[in-house]
């Protein structure tokens, strides 16, 4: 039971945090959110999974009850954890409370209702990766964007309707049609599975279980499903060329949401692709590599290229997330524990490293109100710790070793390189490693243009040294993303232990 | 009796302290945490005299201890990344050259920095100490991903030192060019790592395990490699290993086309440009090769490019330092220039030959860097040559010992540049005539003698002697102890490290035993089998043919004899012609009389031109790109929107636009859901 209390806290903690004054929401909800983390903290400590959980693996913390019928299946609240889902859920209970600490200056108005639903989106998110359900998953997973929906139309910039809105449909549309995908695929299964428990369906298909479906053989229906369920999920990942509701949604977003967009909410996208995609239809998967892997190096590249042509530093970090997703995708893709486990790792570390960069660059433009490149030059000069922080944090986006983003990088190139799985992989592995010099160029090109130099800025006010409580997350950040990178195997280990079972799906003659 | 080896950590880590230290706490200590890195490097000089000394009593060193991460492989065992420590006589003389060049360093630095009143001190000492660390780290360093590793934290090092002054516009665009360029070498270099750990499943350098022994006895036949790409023969697909990995050391060791970073990165302040940008950090790219050289013996073709490239830089560099009119930028040429000396010698197989040039070389450039360094404090931050003249009287102890640095640099007998650069020559002369690429290095390595010497002689003449040309030059500030301290050791240094390995010597007069290095390189006092020259030797002569061949039928005495006479006639011409061009009381330029050529030597042969007309195109394209996001695919994504609404125009007043009512309409399908579900499923019965 300590998953449901788990998750039931933090949903009442936002309702209070809702009704609370506006002066010290805040505070409180800083508070508060820290009783998940250390609840998550206390979860890790108790953690006993093996394997994988869809595989049938031991899963941790499980909990099952059988909530209702539809034609024949039972729907149950389902929940547990294994070494994929642990790590994500200690990203999004460790994020919460810095990203709350991050939105003290810059929100100044109905504070109590900004960090009601940030609570209140944590909630959901625990529940995206606690769910072993299809229906309770489905339910959290969409409960994810309403409060999205609202802190980006609500609290954000001058264009955060249009955002917002493109945000909503545009992941909406992409859930339909998973939903579509994912249904079909339970329709196929016919009686050989009785409920929607995710393991339970995994394991069906692995044992052959589809069956043809309004005269569709399971082979036409297993790919349909792949594709449509690739889809839904593509969107929010996000990978080219579906991924332009990202840099408007970032641009607009508060700094705070930004900062569990990129870091939380594209992590829902990669897992749920990891989780259906290509834990239950392996096979579907390895016969799609090539493409897959086409689009995961097109992500890369493009996505560094488009973060070269922009002049605001938000945009410049949001596209670096479509490039480092890539990265992801073609862990993925690969079937090696490298690749797998990697593709989770850098989940984990790009949730750090981008929440880190974006937090900086909020911090900076709480001073300075600008974003430009172009408006300001030399703000080293004036905010030293912050730029310290930010120059190490961009060194951690561009994979400098010891840092955690260097971990997850080298263990997706290494599983990629040489993967028997995926033809011509030392090609693809060897093209989207370009985008380890990308990324520097663009990161080193844009920090020379704001961060060095004399300083310059337009302003009738004094810049100066910003709050502490503005820079103590982002050194809480630079902390962890420097542990995780010398001792990767915090999370490694379980992550990898999860991913052996995933990657035993392809059968490959090597 | 306490074991040396258990205290190699600390070696990295006391440089590693200094850093915490002058970072958290560098403004509440006096001279700005100066001392805490003097005190850390001093220490890690200490032990590694102590490692040196155990190496030299018949001890190795070659563990793992601590295993990073670990997982499944292609093979049927897992693939461990790990961190280990590999001492041997290499790496042991190595870290005696870091710790020593890097303690002087801090030392020269409280005199150029301190004295200077320069800001941001902490700073600056810790990018020195967690530089030194990261050097450290990667000397020490028992497999390839961990060299890697901190060859990158050493490049971040060079980053924040060259940019150290941050507020000016010149150093921090430097800095960007010296990462984004060491950069591109180092995405091959990774590619390289990658490409080995799936090949052979480890990244060991040294051991029976160690991917250059699994690749021996793969080409022999005697076992096999995990995996290898696509049907290629074993020995191509190692070829193209090696090259990749030689992409970093191009970088890193600033060889054509990569050298373009160096000159830029005398932004930096000068005690950084002596240790990183010429004893230490550019030295890792060599340092690299020599480490995996039992890799490269197998890879003839690798060897010959390498060679190949080293020639040709150390005679491209040496033309561009001919022209340049400022002391560190003479430098600086002359760092890529020597760099591709050694380069050649590792090409040539002549593994002794180019780890001797490289301390030799560490010697004599940190010298000329700092005794650079103690003219600029003397000129008051002013570097061009045209400017200084007659400071020969006026600052006596930077002259002398400037001078052994040129005469090093110059390759004059008997100074410590001469042996190595003799040798190398040598080597690659013999064996060189079997292989067309090899001899075109070596042509190229003796046609650029003469230009070396021209070069730092002119540069000698132009600063020190004739009449001042400013009144800067007439009084000159006075430098106090702490640069005359490591200018005098690194000036013996220059003067007498050339003899332990006086190879031509003992071979010409048959004295035995004064080869020392040769003999330390060999294994002679210990070390690990298979890291050895004579291991190497017996590589190169397996895969490579390498063996030396006889020139005319001369004796091996004869053509040591003309080989040396050669060079070291070459060297003198050099000196002569600077002599007689700038040794005068009011020398001229002359640079005229080159014509177009002095364009093209000015402008770097318009290599930075190129480079940056690239980056300029990749911007472009990177605008077409977004051009083409923002326009096509997010112009379909919101067509498709409009197409929609416009369709739904009709249920457009339920579009209210109000997020409120929205919410209300999302709350209540919400509601509606549960109930439908609730109701169906028999929930509330």
């Amino acid at each position: 039971m300590i998953l449901e209390a788990f998750i039931a806290f933090t949903f009442v903690a936002a309702l209070v945090v809702m009704v609370a004054p506006d002066e010290w929401a805040g505070k409180l909800a800083f508070g508060l959110s820290l009783a998940p983390f250390l609840g998550s903290l206390y979860l890790w400590s108790q953690f006993d999974a093996v394997g994988n959980a869809l595989t049938g693996g031991t899963i941790a913390f499980e909990s099952r009850i059988e909530w209702l019928e539809v034609g024949g299946r039972s729907i149950s609240w389902f929940v547990g954890l294994d070494g994929i889902s642990l790590p994500l859920v200690v990203l999004t209970t460790f994020l919460v409370p810095l990203a709350i600490v991050s939105a003290w200056t810059p929100i100044d108005t109905r504070q109590s209702q900004f960090y009601g639903l940030l609570l209140f989106m944590e909630a959901n998110l625990l529940g995206v990766f606690a769910a072993l359900d299809f229906f309770l998953w489905f339910i959290f997973w969409e409960a994810v964007l309403v409060p999205m929906y609202f802190l980006i139309g609500v609290w954000g910039g001058p264009r955060r309707k249009y955002a917002a809105i493109k945000f909503f449909v545009y992941t909406n549309a992409a859930s339909l049609l998973m939903f579509i995908g994912f249904m079909s695929l339970t329709f196929a299964l016919g009686d050989s599975v009785s409920s929607f428990g995710l393991p339970e369906i995994t394991q069906a298909i692995a044992a052959g279980g589809l069956g043809t479906w309004f005269g569709f053989e399971a082979g036409t229906i297993a790919m349909a499903a792949f594709l449509a369920m690739f889809l839904g999920f593509a969107v929010k990942v996000p990978i080219v060329p579906v991924h332009t509701w990202l840099p408007d949604a970032h641009v607009e977003a508060p700094t705070p949401v930004s900062v569990l967009l990129a870091g939380v909410l594209l992590k829902m996208g990669t897992y749920a692709l990891l989780r259906f995609n290509f834990t239950m239809l392996p096979d579907q998967a390895s016969a799609l590599a090539i493409p897959i892997a086409a689009i995961a190096v097109i992500s890369v590249i493009y996505g560094a290229m488009l973060a070269l042509a922009q002049k605001d530093l938000k945009r410049i970090v949001a596209y670096s997330s479509v490039s480092s997703m890539g990265y992801v995708i073609l862990g993925l893709v690969v079937f090696t524990e490298y690749g797998v486990g990697g593709a989770t790792f850098q989940m984990v570390a790009h949730g750090l490293i981008s929440g880190l960069m974006f937090m900086a660059v909020g911090v900076m433009y709480n001073a300075t109100h600008t974003r430009m490149v172009g408006d300001m030059s030399g703000m080293a000069d004036r905010m030293p710790v912050t730029v310290g922080i930010l120059v190490a944090g961009a060194f951690g986006y561009m994979g400098l070793p010891l840092m955690a983003g260097f971990a997850g990088e080298f263990f997706i190139f290494v599983g990629a390189f040489g993967a028997p799985s995926l033809p011509y992989a030392p090609i693809f592995t060897a093209l989207a490693m370009f985008g380890i010099v990308v990324v520097a160029g663009y990161l080193l090109a844009a920090m020379q243009k704001t961060l060095f130099g004399p300083f310059r800025l337009e302003t009738d006010y004094e810049v100066g040294r910003a709050p502490l409580h503005d820079v103590a997350p982002l050194a809480v950040l630079l902390a962890a993303i420097i542990v995780l990178g010398v001792a990767p195997d915090i999370f490694f280990e379980m992550i990898r232990d999860a991913a052996g079972p995933v990657v035993e799906g392809v059968s490959v003659d090597v | 009796m306490v074991d040396a080896f258990a205290y190699v950590p600390a070696i990295v880590l006391l440089p590693f302290f200094s850093f915490v230290v002058a970072l958290a706490a560098g403004r509440y200590l006096p001279k700005g945490g100066a001392f805490g890195g003097i005190a850390a490097t001093a220490g890690s000089s200490l032990l590694s005299l102590w490692v040196l000394a155990t190496v030299a009593g018949g001890e190795a060193y070659n563990e793992t201890i601590y295993t990073w991460a670990s997982a499944g492989g292609i093979g049927p065992t897992d693939i461990e990344l790990t961190f280990g420590l590999l001492i041997d006589p290499l790496s042991a003389l190595m870290l005696v050259i870091v710790t020593l060049v890097a303690l002087l360093v801090h030392v020269f630095s409280l005199g150029y920095m301190n004295d200077e009143g320069e800001t941001g001190l902490p700073r600056y000492y810790a990018g020195l100490g967690l530089f030194t660390a990261s050097m450290l780290g990667f000397v020490v360093a028992d497999n390839l991903l961990m060299a890697f590793m901190f060859f990158e934290l050493v490049g971040l090092c060079s980053y924040l030192l060259i940019g150290f002054h941050f507020r000016e516009e010149g150093p921090p665009s430097a800095a960007k060019k010296a990462f984004l360029v060491t950069r591109f070498g180092d995405y091959f270099f990774l590619v390289g790592v990658v490409a080995v750990l799936a090949t052979f499943g480890t990244a060991q350098f040294a051991g029976d395990g160690s991917f250059p022994a699994l690749a021996d006895q793969a080409l022999s036949g005697a076992g096999d490699v995990a995996w290898v790409p696509g049907g290629l023969e074993l020995g191509t697909w190692f070829t193209i290993i090696g090259l990749l990995v030689l992409g970093g050391v191009v970088g890193k060791s600033a060889q054509f086309p990569l050298h373009t970073w160096l000159p830029d990165a005398m932004e930096g302040p000068t005690p950084v440009s002596a240790l990183i940008h010429a004893a230490t950090m550019v030295a890792a790219g060599v340092y690299l090769v020599a480490r995996m050289f039992g890799f490269y013996a197998l890879t003839p073709t690798t060897l010959a490019v390498i060679a190949f490239v080293g020639g040709f830089t150390a005679l491209f560099a040496a033309t561009m330092g001919v022209v340049k009119d400022e002391l560190k930028q003479v430098l600086a040429y002359s760092t890529i220039s020597q760099y591709g000396y050694m380069m050649l010698a590792l090409g040539a197989g002549s593994y002794v030959a180019a780890t001797f040039h490289l301390m030799t070389h560490a010697f004599f450039k940190a010298l000329l860097f700092l005794g650079a360094g103690a003219v600029i404090i003397a000129m008051h931050h002013n570097e061009n040559m045209w400017d200084m003249g007659g400071l020969k009287e006026r600052m006596p102890v930077t002259y002398w010992t400037f001078l052994a640095g040129s005469l090093a640099l110059a390759g004059i007998f008997p100074f410590a540049g001469f042996w190595s650069k003799d040798e190398i020559l040598y080597e690659a002369f013999v064996h060189g005539l079997n292989d067309p690429l090899l001899l075109g290095g070596w042509v190229m390595g003796l046609l650029a003698v003469p230009v070396t010497a021209f070069y730092t002689f002119r540069m000698v003449f132009l600063t020190f002697h004739g009449e001042p040309r400013s009144e800067l030059a007439r009084d000159p500030e006075p430098v106090r102890w702490n640069v005359k301290g490591p200018l005098t050791v690194l000036g013996s240094l220059a003067v007498v490290a050339g003899l332990v390995n006086m190879v031509p010597v003992q071979k010409l007069l048959g004295i035995d035993g004064i080869d020392f290095l040769t003999q330390w390189l060999n294994n002679d006092f210990g070390g690990i089998d298979g890291v050895s020259y004579s291991a190497y030797n017996d590589l190169l002569a397996t895969y490579g043919g390498y063996a030396p061949a006889e020139l005319l039928g001369l004796s091996e005495e004869l053509t040591l004899l003309v080989a040396a006479g050669l060079s070291l006639g070459l060297a003198v011409v050099g000196v002569l012609v600077a002599w007689r061009l700038y040794n005068v009381a009011s020398p001229t330029e002359h640079t005229a009389k080159l014509g177009g050529i002095k364009d093209v030597l000015y402008n770097n042969y318009y290599l930075d031109e190129l480079q940056v007309w690239t980056a300029y195109r990749t911007e472009d394209a990177a605008g077409g790109a977004d051009t083409f996001d923002q326009g096509i695919i997010d112009g379909v994504v919101n067509g498709t929107s409009s197409v929609a609404l416009a369709a739904g125009s009709r249920v457009r007043r339920i579009q209210t636009g109000l997020v409120t009512h929205y919410a209300a309409m999302l709350t209540l399908g919400l509601l509606a859901l549960l109930v439908a579900l609730g109701v169906s499923g028999g929930w509330f019965l």
